[in-house]
This record gives C-alpha cells, sequence and structure tokens, in this order.
C-alpha cells in the first residue's frame, strides 16, 4: 500500500453528478423491499476487473492501488459496489481506456435503450 | 394478477407470487453497461471473455471450501493429500483451479496453503496489499476483506479485530495473520468444534462458514450463517485510538 499509482483524484464532473443522489443499492433496495446485497451489476463489474487484468489494460494490483487511493481522496463516502465502479471508472478515463465525452453519450444511449416501452 | 403473471408461455397456472425488484434504472447500473460496452467496442476484451468471467463468478461461493474443511475432518486420507497439494486435492470436491481460462484468472492461480488450526494457534487470513482472496474455494471477497482499514488493522492489532467480530481468543492462543498476494493464497481449517463427533460431511459443512475459512469466526454447532453487525473493521477508527487505549 506504500506505492503510489498514478491516479488522478482530481474530481470528474461525469461521476460527481452521480452521487448523492440516494440511488445507492443499499439505499435503494430496502426502498423495494429486496434483500439481496448486491445489485445486479456487481458479477458483471466483477468480471470486468477480471477481463481488464487478463488482457493487461489494467492490471488487478494497479487497479486495487487506484481504488484504494481514490476511496480515500475522493470517494470515501460512497458504499460498496457503487465505489468500486466508481473507481475503476476513474482509473480508466485516466489511463485513456475511455474518454468522459464518449462515456457521457453512451450513458444517454444506454439509458434510452433500458427505458424503451 | 395480469395475465402475464398468471400463465406461463407453455400455459400452466403460475400463481406464485413474483419476488420483488428494484423497479428503476439508476445511473450506476447505466455506468456499468456503458463503460463495459465501450470497452469491448475498443477491443479492451471481448464479450466472450466477459461472458465467460461473469459465469466463473456467478458459479464460486464459499460452498466449496465448506466441503473441503468438511471432507478433511472426516478423512485421515484426504487430509494427508489436501495437506501436501491442496490444488490438487480440490479436485476431489469439484474445485478447479484453472477455471475459467484453463489457468485460472491471473489474480486467482496460486500457490494454496491450507492454514491448520489447533488449541493453542489459531490463524487469520488476510491481503495488505490489495484483496487477494481464495475465490475457487470462497467465491467473491465480502466487502469488508477490502477494505484498507481491515487490512491494515488486522496485521497490527488480530486480537483487536478479531474481537470486533465477535471472536475472543485467550491469551494462551497464539493468533498468526497470513498475509495473501498475487500467487499465494490461504484457507483455515479451524478445529473441529466438539459435539460434533457423529455428524455427516453434509452437516459438517453447514458449520464451517466463510468467517470460518477466513478465520474471524469459529465454527460451532447451531452457527451456519455470517451474521454480524456493522464492526469498526469496516468502518474506520483512527490508530490514536488504539494508542491512547494502550496508555
Amino acid at each position: 500500500m506504500s506505492q503510489k499509482s498514478e491516479v488522478d483524484p482530481r474530481r470528474v464532473g461525469l461521476l460527481e453528478a452521480m452521487r448523492g443522489q440516494g440511488k445507492e443499492w443499499e439505499v435503494l433496495a430496502p426502498c423495494y423491499g429486496v434483500t439481496n446485497p448486491n445489485p445486479p451489476w456487481k458479477t458483471s463489474l466483477a468480471a470486468m476487473c477480471d477481463c481488464l487484468d487478463v488482457s493487461g489494460a489494467l492490471p488487478t494490483l494497479d487497479r486495487r492501488r487506484a481504488e484504494d487511493e481514490l476511496a480515500e481522496a475522493v470517494y470515501g463516502d460512497v458504499p460498496a459496489p457503487e465505489s468500486q465502479l466508481l473507481t475503476l471508472v476513474h482509473t480508466m478515463l485516466n489511463r485513456g481506456l475511455v474518454s468522459e465525452r464518449e462515456l457521457a453519450s453512451r450513458m444517454r444511449t444506454v439509458r434510452s435503450r433500458l427505458e424503451a416501452v | 394478477m395480469n395475465k402475464a403473471q398468471k400463465y406461463s408461455t407453455d400455459g400452466a397456472e403460475h400463481n406464485h407470487k413474483a419476488a420483488p425488484m428494484v423497479e428503476e434504472i439508476t445511473d450506476f447500473e447505466v455506468l456499468e453497461i456503458a463503460v463495459r460496452e465501450l470497452a469491448i467496442e475498443h477491443g479492451l476484451f471481448t464479450a466472450e471473455d466477459h461472458r465467460r468471467f461473469t459465469e466463473f463468478a456467478e458459479s464460486v461461493g464459499p460452498a466449496g471450501g465448506s466441503r473441503l474443511v468438511a471432507k478433511i475432518w472426516t478423512d485421515p486420507a484426504f487430509k494427508a493429500r489436501a495437506m501436501e497439494d491442496p490444488v490438487k486435492a480440490c479436485l476431489e470436491i469439484g474445485i478447479d483451479w484453472s477455471k475459467p481460462t484453463g489457468f485460472g484468472t491471473p489474480s486467482d492461480y496460486t500457490h494454496l496453503t491450507i492454514l491448520e488450526d489447533t488449541p493453542t494457534l489459531h490463524h487469520v487470513v488476510c491481503c495488505t496489499l490489495c484483496s487477494c482472496y481464495p475465490r475457487p474455494l470462497l467465491g467473491m471477497s465480502p466487502e469488508w476483506y477490502r477494505t484498507t482499514n481491515y487490512r491494515r488493522r488486522l496485521v497490527r492489532w488480530p486480537r483487536q479485530i478479531l474481537a470486533e467480530f465477535g471472536l475472543i481468543l485467550p491469551p494462551e492462543v497464539e493468533v498468526r495473520v497470513e498475509d495473501s498476494n498475487q500467487k499465494c493464497r490461504f484457507i483455515v481449517l479451524p478445529v473441529r468444534p466438539s459435539g460434533t463427533e457423529n455428524w455427516t460431511e453434509e452437516q459438517l459443512a453447514e458449520i464451517v462458514t466463510r468467517d470460518c475459512m477466513i478465520g474471524v469466526a469459529l465454527p460451532q454447532p447451531g452457527r451456519t450463517a455470517d451474521v454480524h453487525p456493522v464492526h469498526k473493521a469496516r468502518r474506520p477508527v483512527h490508530s490514536s485510538h488504539h494508542e491512547e487505549a494502550a496508555r
């Protein structure tokens, strides 16, 4: 834990906008009477972390080091697994694996797809 | 009850009540999908890779570790094989450390050691560096195991941390903390509790919970689940607290 990652702790606008809305699973699940401790996307997130490790795009040790630093510096008030997701995306943005602009655009596309009736 | 709820696709009556679900789409759910799709489009990994690792994550859990411990308790010959070559012995109970890729995952395929407790020696496991964990045997690590608070404090004040989990060990019991890393994984083999002498493997496996195999709990008849309140190992306590307590 003594080594520092290359993570940039400056806040990311896209991710900041998601905080403090009371939409974390530990808040939301009881509102609907759901007892599963984890949101449905948790397993997919874990698989994504493994995939990034296997491909070498983001090795586990680098990811976890960045996660530790960001959890303390930026996302300390966000519960798991949302904090894990935010720190992963923050790290991927820092590394240029995705851009904030394309991510924002894709989020709009995904939401409209999920909300289609 | 609407028509879709009452009848399944083959027309059979279907009266059970659906389990509750979160009926809104959160930005977190959307973000996970969006970043995954972009990662696949950018060639960071394939959709097939993701499907395979998702299936792996869904398939592992602490039941494998429970079976391993129960079999060791009841089968001396298996115990000898397991202590000699744990990964090979795991195959006998259907746990294959080479999954899902044929060589495990980079963070999983490792040297596994079974830490045998005795009445005067207790082991507990952590990963100070990140969150290395024997996933093929125990599944995905609990959130508290990943926290820097647990990892930092366990190696310094193991008895205090164990007490926060409700495990208070007498002074004559030595406590050893084993620190996992990318190549070394550990599972604790607890002492078989008294009162279980005539139990079957299946009965024994029920009391060998995840926390027992990490070393933050002890198996006992009647205890079949890891239920504990939010403890300090999850919520940080500043180190000055310990310094003051030591004065």
